[in-house]
């Protein structure tokens, strides 16, 4: 990421002082103004989630809950950290439900805990599980396409599933590939 | 789907109930969860800042459209329309301006046209890969470009997939 950084920022630092250097700073604070607006969102995202989160968890919802799903997914991302395949269990579900909200609060802590614990390989399988973004229905876009007019909005519901599908599956191929031996 | 809408009121409604008849200080526990909240945004809010700081840039700087028009090549090889490859670019960057880029193709040639149903899964299939990574991977340094790298190849075999899928439906 630090080689990321810095590449695309001389680059477009560069190619904005020979264009417009007076959009340099505004494009700038204009990044900041937004990570700060989403972080606002995002705590009050979070502060909701979190506390429903836990509330189910003193009730004993989550145990049960990953009871089910734990097996697969201490198999899939290789962890024996009870807690978090618990906390996979919830993030996976929610995002395919639609649930960012829920997905991410949980996501997060998951990730603390494999971090914690060293265990890179689950770590990676669990981003790259969620970056392919398996979700039931796009809502965003499908208030979108409604918005525009569209006659036929739920026609990309079916091509989205299958094309995040494929995301998952090489993504699981390929960190199975890369990372898999390691271990 | 009207029902989708009644699957959050009804779980949160569901669960603090049967939390209370399960004895738990359900008011002492949610505000233990919400705790959480503001320490969490503490910690994130540095990594966040600068991949929005740096996707802004990207943007303004015109850099993405130059990468757009380098890569079209590859992409008609892939069978993804030129006319996303920009959307293609900035959909790992960010949520909101690949969003607003895919309202500008429905607009421009109608919602229902093959071109909007592509930038429609295209937005649909994959997350904002450097906007998760920011949130996921903030206290480390260094060890992700891996999962990034993975993670964009994965999205983008998706993204041809789904331009193909498009075709079928």
């Amino acid at each position: 990421m630090n080689v990321i950084f810095v590449f695309v920022f001389v680059a477009s630092g560069v190619l904005l002082i020979v264009r417009d250097p007076n959009a340099f700073l505004p494009a700038m604070l204009e990044g900041s103004k937004n990570a700060l607006m989403l972080g606002v969102t995002l705590a009050a995202v979070y502060a909701v989630w979190l506390g429903f989160l836990k509330v189910a968890e003193d009730a004993g919802f989550l145990r049960g809950f990953s009871k089910l799903l734990r097996p697969p997914i201490a198999k899939i991302f290789r962890t024996r950290d009870e807690k978090a395949a618990e906390l996979i269990s919830v993030n996976l579900a929610a995002n395919f439900l639609g649930m960012g909200g829920a997905a991410t609060g949980a996501g997060v802590t998951a990730m603390r805990l494999l971090g914690d614990r060293k265990e890179q390989y689950a770590r990676t399988m669990f981003f790259v599980v969620n970056c392919a973004g398996v979700q039931l229905l796009p809502t965003t876009v499908l208030s979108l396409r409604i918005q525009a007019g569209s006659a036929a909005p739920y026609d990309i519901v079916l091509p989205a599933l299958f094309a995040a599908l494929t995301a998952l599956v090489i993504g699981v191929l390929s960190v199975r590939l890369v990372c898999g031996r390691k271990k | 789907m009207k029902f989708a809408a009644y699957v959050l009121p009804v779980l949160f409604v569901a669960a603090i109930l049967a939390a209370a008849i399960r004895r738990v200080r359900v008011y002492d526990s949610f505000a233990a969860g919400a705790a959480g909240a503001l320490p969490l945004l503490k910690s994130l809010f540095p990594y966040i800042a600068a991949v929005l700081i740096l996707s802004e840039l990207f943007e303004a700087s015109g850099l993405s459209q130059a990468f757009a028009k380098a890569l079209s090549p590859l992409f008609t090889a892939v069978g993804i329309p030129t006319e996303l490859s920009s959307l293609v670019l900035v959909k790992p960057f960010s949520g909101s301006g690949s969003l607003a880029l895919v309202s500008d193709v429905c607009a421009r040639y109608g919602a229902d046209s093959y071109i909007a149903r592509c930038a429609c899964v295209l937005y649909a299939s994959g997350e904002t890969v450097f906007y998760v990574s920011a949130i996921y991977f903030s206290r480390d340094r260094g060890k992700n470009a891996l999962p990034v790298l993975l993670a964009l190849v994965a999205n983008f075999c998706a993204a041809a997939a789904g331009c193909f899928f498009c075709r079928l439906f």
